[in-house]
């Protein structure tokens, strides 16, 4: 049994009679069996002392109940730590961010509470998943479409609240950013709406985001300021087709302008996610990896010695797909249009039509429709990367940790980030994957994310060594300003730190309102480095 | 009065009688929401990582080597405890389950589902 810091085991077991008193005592768990459940599955501190495991989980099925368990937490000063659907593994998953913390479960809060479909938006609790929402959205035939994450099993208010992202229109993507409208619980137990869920009688809680005064929305991700049990998210109208297409370059230097040229069709609203990749890099993973092993065996190469390496292979440089959402007529002019301006732009530019759908895609068609998530399908095909597979027939790893840093939209910033990564594994001794065929993730369209994934295990000693990559990774990372935008509890407080400017004045700016407003510091101590002052150690 | 009757001892029978007898057409639903998105039959044509199967479905294809169907539902030698344990302590890639997302008797209608063509 896990007792919250600071708090006797008499204490403990009054605020866990009254938990049930609110909720039910079929919905407070605290039997070790129960509680085990709450564990990280992707942890990398598994099985050890500082593996963040909750002390009891308490599932609300309402926002009033919500407020009773705040009410009785601030009493016993019993730290909570909300989560919506718990997938958010990689991250944290059901568990909290600080040992013996109790978990708030608000999986039974599940009720899709507004769908419209003219104004394009849905409201929803925080149990409610994003298959649950696409199901919902199907069954009723609207015409509207979700940009979901991958893997699409969280909820969308989780995803947003710890800033997730999917794959469509940079409208939609950006998950907190298409939010509009959210209701908290706050640590006192006050309830507070905002934006025009503030104006009584308002029938515009989904369609205008700021109301008036100061917006504090931002202050409910990644945080620790108060319980989200409502939000409102706008959706994309679902478009008459989609339509995708395959450009490839042939030089390695031409990355630079085809960013250029996809980053202005995405900045205009032309394009959907690129996806970018390298045709002569993926061949490393097969016919081309002698080849590639041959240019990497005396450190990173240069300029010219990967230039010659691409013409030897005979295969483009590079290559990105590109997805346009619309009625026919116009992803079809997009595309030509793209066509017309990359071709123009970069000599040996190649083009290739890709599949044109229909919207909506049948039903009995989604099965076996590929790229899902691009689709705004919700789907779990992404976890054949890591689950056991052809390339990893005897030891899957039991999870992952994944290092993503953010580096300026250009392809000088990708290409120094993999150098710097390279070296950074060879100064632990370990294989270098890197080499200068980067492909940038873009999930966010104004800036690339770069980076890393570890393995987790359910073992000490290969933890003790994925821990070790992870901190020289983004050590690394930083001295170049390369800093993540998410992680896992375990380098929370090393990911803030980064976030130093004079003298760490951000963050010493969270701890005044987080003196302020949860005073006993009981709301997910430590969530991206933010602790209470009763917590707020080693610090100046 | 009669179909009020009725009604209220199918709620009340849905605690308490009908907890305790698994389901197995419930545990198709349950298993259809939960576990068929990486453990069902059917496969996209082609997806960005791995060969075309789903996840769950393609890691045990690569584990039993056609020894065993890779298709949870088509297995016939599944027992209780080892589909409880893999739901609530996970395994590999596949996380843990908990019981607010898959109850105890949600649990017991899928182990009824699975184990319905077991060897006797």
């Amino acid at each position: 049994m896990v007792l919250p810091p600071n708090v006797s085991e008499a204490d403990f077991n009054a605020a866990l009679g009254e938990f049930r008193s609110a909720v039910g005592a079929n919905w407070v768990f605290s039997s070790d069996e129960d509680v085990a459940l709450y564990r990280d599955s992707y942890s990398i501190n598994w099985g050890e002392p500082d593996e963040r495991v909750a002390s009891a989980a308490v599932a609300s099925a309402k926002v009033e109940e919500v407020q009773q368990i705040v009410r009785v937490a601030n009493r016993y000063r019993i730290p909570l730590y909300p989560i919506s659907t718990g997938r958010n593994l990689t991250y944290g998953g059901s568990a909290p961010n600080m040992r013996g913390s109790v978990v708030v479960d608000l999986k039974r809060m599940n009720r899709i509470l507004d769908v419209d479909e003219k104004r394009a938006f849905a409201l929803v609790e925080p149990g409610v998943s994003y298959f649950d929402l696409y199901n919902h959205i199907r069954e009723r035939n609207l015409k509207l479409m979700l940009d979901v994450p991958d893997p699409g099993w969280g909820s969308p208010m989780g995803n947003s609240l710890d800033h997730g992202a999917g794959y469509t229109m940079a409208a939609f993507r950006d998950h907190f950013s298409s939010h509009c409208g959210m209701e908290v619980v706050t640590p006192d137990g006050e309830v507070i709406r905002t934006g025009m869920g503030a104006v009584p009688n308002s029938d515009s809680w989904q369609d205008f985001y700021y109301g008036a005064g100061p917006s504090v929305d931002g202050l409910f991700a990644q945080s620790n300021f108060g319980i989200v049990t409502k939000m409102g998210f706008w959706l994309m109208p679902m478009p008459e087709a989609i339509l995708s297409g395959t450009v490839t370059v042939p030089r390695h230097q031409d990355l630079d302008p085809l960013v250029y040229e996809v980053s202005y069709l995405e900045d205009l609203g032309l394009t959907g996610m690129p996806q970018y990749g390298s045709p002569v890099g993926r061949s490393a993973f097969g016919p081309g990896a002698a080849a590639m092993a041959s240019l990497m065996q005396n450190g990173w190469p240069s300029a010219a010695a990967v230039e010659n390496f691409v013409a030897a292979q005979k295969l483009p440089a590079w290559s990105v797909q590109l997805y346009f959402y619309g009625p026919e007529e116009t992803v079809r002019g997009t595309w030509q249009a793209a066509k017309r301006r990359i071709g123009k732009a970069i000599a040996g530019a190649t083009f290739q039509d890709g599949e044109f759908l229909t919207l909506p895609i049948p039903k009995e068609k989604e099965p076996t429709q590929s790229d899902k998530p691009r689709l705004g399908i919700p789907a779990l095909e992404v976890f054949n990367m890591v689950a056991r597979n052809a390339g990893n027939t005897t030891n899957p790893p039991d999870g992952h940790a994944d290092l993503f840093v953010t580096i300026p939209r250009k392809a000088a910033a990708l290409w120094e980030s993999a150098h710097v990564l390279f070296e950074a594994y060879k100064e632990l001794g370990l294989p270098a994957q890197q080499n200068p065929f980067p492909t940038p993730f873009t999930y966010y369209s104004r800036c690339f994310w770069t980076g890393t994934t570890v393995p987790t295990w359910r073992d000490p000693e290969k933890n003790a060594r994925s821990r070790a990559l992870f901190e020289k990774v983004m050590n690394r990372c930083a001295e170049h300003g390369w800093v993540g935008y998410r992680t896992s509890p375990a380098f929370q407080d090393l990911l803030i730190s980064k976030y130093s400017f004079n003298n760490n004045s951000l963050l010493r700016f969270q701890e005044k309102l987080k003196d302020s407003i949860d005073p006993n510091g009981i709301i997910s101590p430590g969530r991206y480095g933010i602790w209470p002052a009763s917590m707020r150690k080693n610090r100046a | 009065m009669r179909p009020t009757l009725l009604l209220l001892l199918s709620v009340g029978l849905g605690s308490s009688v009908l907890a305790q007898t698994p389901s197995e057409t419930n545990g198709k639903v349950v298993f259809d929401k939960w576990c068929a998105p990486c453990h069902g039959a059917v496969a996209p044509k082609n997806v960005m990582f791995g060969n075309g199967a789903l996840a769950g479905t393609s890691a045990l294809a690569v584990k039993y080597k056609g020894k065993l169907p890779a298709v949870l539902e088509q297995r016939t030698d599944l027992t209780s405890a080892q589909i409880k344990s893999v739901v609530r302590h996970g395994l590999y890639g596949m996380p843990i389950t908990r019981k607010t997302e898959v109850s105890d008797a949600e649990l017991d209608d899928v182990v009824a589902y699975l184990m319905r063509n077991r060897k006797k």
